[in-house]
Parts: structure tokens; sequence; C-alpha cells
């Protein structure tokens, strides 16, 4: 197993794009928690550490680590390495361990390096900008989220992206899939809700990124909303899992 | 090694892409894997591999592949020219791959100088051209010196030179105890390369033996024999019920015998001989001739 994880290390670290895309990231990170603090005079309401560090659970920053979270198979699938690193470790099951724990571990780095960013930031911020009364303010609307909360979830939002990327074996619509259905095809189904009187609703109830920034930001109203969310993406993690382990490589 | 491949059979929705192969490619020999475009070929060599689903399995010295470790010690395996990060150095691609075996970097290095890409290591290979991906599978292949090297139209792309370098590298790399599994269209250079050969075309197995039973096979293989009394051999030979045919002043071709049969018959009628030699089938003679009704892409005529 260990020679597993050297390999996807090996294979992660070694293109320029996981690179890129982690910078990125880190800017937005930075650019979404200084906004606020330097530009936003306080329109915002009163922002406090635990808010500031819940930026980089934000949906922008989440895109740039779901692109690197396709790449543990799109790569593989758009270049013919899958069959390089089948004929290497024939166990798939093992492959695909090796996969999802360097894949959480990029994802805990990355958010690591993202709660430095904010804190850099957080540390050269206009004096009394950041406040110690109340949780403070959330970019990710709704209540800030704790920390476990921000890794979580953005592993969550990453293996949804690479079990898209099992299912489809298109790189491309690993990062596009979840990206379209948070931003636009979820709002349209809440917009149809409303539109129906209530008919609707029941739909509305699971929708899987409804439901996860429902739990990511304390929503009091929505006990289940992290269930749901988990269920989501565990389903879709067994469904990329049986096409992975089925499938002619 | 000794690879034993029992029972092949893939289906491609309703087509049976293999059909219930059986063969093995012996330690020691390069065994010549041929067969018309689409016959199974790479399909088979997956299957070997356990990088597709389907019937029958493949033993590596009576295991399957998954039991032996590391696995890139027991196999190396170049399926295509092109699996490769485009933007991954040849260097970093080689170090992902001897991650299983613990490869050293000197060994790495020591490849890429053995292949020939030790200028572009630190270059992204998106950029090479065929000949060069060629090299760069070969060397992903033999990074950790595996008793089993497989090997998919490797000489696709490659510049005369390099074909053979080619050549003598896997006839070294069997002459060692290794086996070496090769496919290639080019039967010329799969002649002067294979020891023995398994022949597939649309999913079935045509022959699996040794070049030279193979070649024996063809229905052109003859003896020719020169003498300035070649028309009383001739006679002598049609005595006994064996048919010659006049090629030129004093040339016979004698179709269906061997060298020792009429040198035998010549020396014991006292017919003195210029020339005695057996005129054998090329493998692409062989090839054709028993893969004919097997080509799953006809050509048209030629005009």
């Amino acid at each position: 197993m260990i020679a597993n994880l050297v390999y996807e290390w090996r294979r992660l670290w070694s293109v320029r794009a996981t690179w890129i895309m982690t910078f990125v990231y880190l800017v937005i990170t930075g650019l979404l928690g200084a906004g606020p603090l330097f530009l936003g005079d306080g329109e915002f309401g009163a922002q406090t550490w635990q808010g500031l560090y819940s930026t980089n659970a934000n949906f922008l920053c989440l895109v740039m680590l779901s692109v690197v979270a396709s790449q543990f198979f799109g790569h593989e699938y758009r270049y013919g390495t899958i069959r390089l690193t089948l004929t290497e470790f024939p166990k798939r099951e093992r492959v695909l361990l090796a996969k999802t724990i360097l894949l959480a571990v990029f994802v805990t780095i990355a958010t690591f390096l993202g709660w430095a960013v904010l804190g850099v930031i957080g540390s050269i911020a206009p004096e009394g900008s950041i406040g110690t009364e109340g949780p403070g303010f959330s970019v990710n609307g709704g209540e800030p989220s704790e920390l476990w909360q921000v890794l979580l979830f953005s592993f969550a939002y990453c293996l949804i992206a690479m079990s898209l990327t099992m299912i489809t074996r298109n790189l491309a619509l690993g990062i596009v899939l979840p990206l379209l259905t948070f931003s636009v095809i979820e709002g349209l189904i809440q917009l149809f809700a409303n539109l129906a009187n209530g008919k609707m609703d029941w739909i509305v109830d699971i929708l899987p990124f409804v439901n996860g920034n429902a739990w990511l930001t304390n929503l009091p109203d929505s006990p289940n909303a992290g269930l749901i969310f988990a269920g989501w993406v565990v389903g879709l993690y067994l469904i990329g899992s049986a096409v992975f382990f089925k499938r002619d490589a | 090694m000794r690879i034993e491949a029992r029972n092949l059979d893939k289906h491609f929705r309703s087509v049976h892409a293999v059909k219930d192969l059986s063969f093995t490619v012996e330690p020691g020999r390069v065994t010549g894997f041929l067969g018309p475009n689409g016959s199974g070929k790479s399909t088979t060599m997956r299957l070997m591999l356990g990088l597709d689903s389907g019937g029958g399995e493949t033993l590596y010295d009576g295991k399957k592949l998954s039991s032996h470790y590391p696995v890139t010690r027991t196999i190396g395996a170049h399926l295509d020219a092109k699996f490769f990060h485009p933007k991954r150095t040849a260097y970093s691609h080689l170090r992902m791959l001897g991650a299983e075996a613990g490869i050293s970097k000197a060994r790495v290095h020591e490849v890429l100088k053995l292949v020939g890409l030790e200028s572009v290591a630190k270059k992204r290979p998106g950029g090479f051209s065929l000949g060069m991906g060629q090299r760069l599978g070969l060397a992903g292949a033999i990074l950790a010196d595996p008793q089993v090297l497989m090997l998919d139209e490797p000489a696709n792309g490659l510049d005369p030179q390099s074909i053979q370098w080619l050549r003598d590298f896997l006839k070294h790399y069997a002459s060692t105890g290794k086996s070496v599994l090769v496919s290639s269209h080019l039967l010329s250079e799969m002649e002067l390369l294979a020891d023995d050969v398994v022949v597939i075309a649309r999913g079935n197995l045509i022959a699996a033996e040794s070049m030279p039973a193979f070649l024996s096979r063809a229905t052109g293989s003859a003896v020719v024999v020169r003498s300035p009394q070649s028309e009383k051999l001739a006679e002598l030979l049609s005595a006994q019920g064996i048919a010659s045919t006049t090629d030129g002043a004093r040339t016979i071709v004698i179709p269906g015998q061997t060298t020792d049969r009429i040198g035998e018959i010549a020396f014991t009628n006292g017919i003195a001989l210029s020339e005695l030699s057996p005129r054998t089938a090329s493998l692409e003679q062989v090839f054709l001739e028993l893969t004919e009704s097997g080509q799953e892409y006809r050509l048209g005529e030629t005009s």
C-alpha cells in the first residue's frame, strides 16, 4: 500500500496543473478573505477569525480544488496512463484507496495553506476589522463554519468531483457537473419549486448542495442536511467505485 | 518465467473479439504475436494483464499476476507509444512508474540513457515524436528489469537504426532467460527477431509454435537443385513419384521435399550437384496464406 501511495504522490505533484490550481486556490481564498476586510468598510457585518477561516469553503475556492480532484482519474483515462497504473497495481481496490487517501491529503494540505493565507491577511487587516464577539460574517452566507466543517466539506466536494470523473471517465465533466449543479441547476430547481406552490419541495429537500451548504453554514432549520449531503457523497463514490472495478481499463 | 494463457475470451457487445485462446510464452525466447488489424492482439494482451475483463486466465509461473510482488519486477508492459501525461517530464514519468519496485534515481537515468532519451529527460513528452514515445514506453517497461516483457507494436515509428537496436536488445533480453512477447506488423522484422510465433485471426488461434515449424507450413517450401544432369535427376525423381519443375537451364525446383532426401537420391544415382538448397517461404507468405480468410477489415482490389 505504501508503494501505491508513493506512486500517487509522485503522479499528483509531477504535473504543473496541480501546482497551478493550488496556487490559484490560495489566491482566490486570499482575495475572498481580504475583500470584506479591506474594502467592505463593515458593510458585510462584523468579522471574526472563525468567519475569516470559513472563507475557503466558498464555492469559488472549491472549484479550484475539484480540478485537481478530477485529475486523479481524469488524467489517467485521458492519457491512457490508467493502463500503466493498473499493470503496476493490478488490485484496483488498492488503487482506489490510494487515490482517495491522497485526495484527502491534498485537500488537507490545500485547506491548511488556505488558512495560513487567511491568517496572514487577518494579521495585516486594518485594526478593528476583526473582532472577537459572536461567530462573525461568512462569505458562504449563514453562520461561519467550524474549521473541521470547512475541511470536511472541501473533501466531500472534491470526492464528488472525483466520483463523477470515475463514472464519466471525463475530466471536464468531473469539474463541470458539480459546478453547474451547485451554481445553476439547484437554483433553477428551487425556482421551479417556488412556482409549484410547494408541490416540488420534496425535491429541494434532497438536493445535494442545498443540503451541503445548509450543513456547512449551520442553518438551524435543516437538522438532516448533513446526512442527506453525506448520502449523496457516499452514493456517488460507491457508484464510481463499482464502475472503476467493473469496466475495462 | 513461463506465461500460460488459458482459454482467453472476450466479447465487445455482439463482437466476439477473442475466442477461447490458449498458448504459452516460454522463457529464454522471443515470441512474436501476429495477426491482421483487428484480429484481437491488443485485446489479448490487455486480458493477459488483467486490464480488460473476460473469460479465461493468464498464469505467470503458475500464478496470477496479482499474486506476484513486486509486479513490475515480474512484468513490464508497453502497450501504446502515447501512454504518458504530455506535461509530465520523461524523468518524472519513470520515477512515478518506479514507485512499486523502489527504483532508484540512478536506475531511471540509466534506462533513459539506454533508450537514448537522456538529453530530453527533463523535457515534457507532449512534443515527442512517435519513435521517442515508443522509447519512453519501452523505458517504462524495462525499468524494473522484469522477468517478462510484453510489447505491443514497439517498432512502430522507429527509424531503421532504432529497429535494429530494439531487435538486438530484445534478443539479448530473452537470452538471459527472460520471456519476451512482442506483437508487430513488420513481418520481415519479426522473422529476424522471433523464436516462436503466436498467430491469431478474428480472435481465433491460427498457430502457436516455433518459427521454423510455422514457416514449414507454407505450401511454397521447396528444394532447389542445380546440376549438369538436371534432366536425368528429374526423370529419377519422377520415377519415385516426386514432382519437379524446371526453373531455367540446369535448375529444377522440387516442392514439398527436404534437401536430405534429394541429396540422398542424387548421391545414390551418381548425379553431380552444383547447388542443393532449401527454398523456404517468408514469414509474410505463410502469414498471408494462413490469415487470408481471417482479415477483419478487408482491403479492396487494386487495379
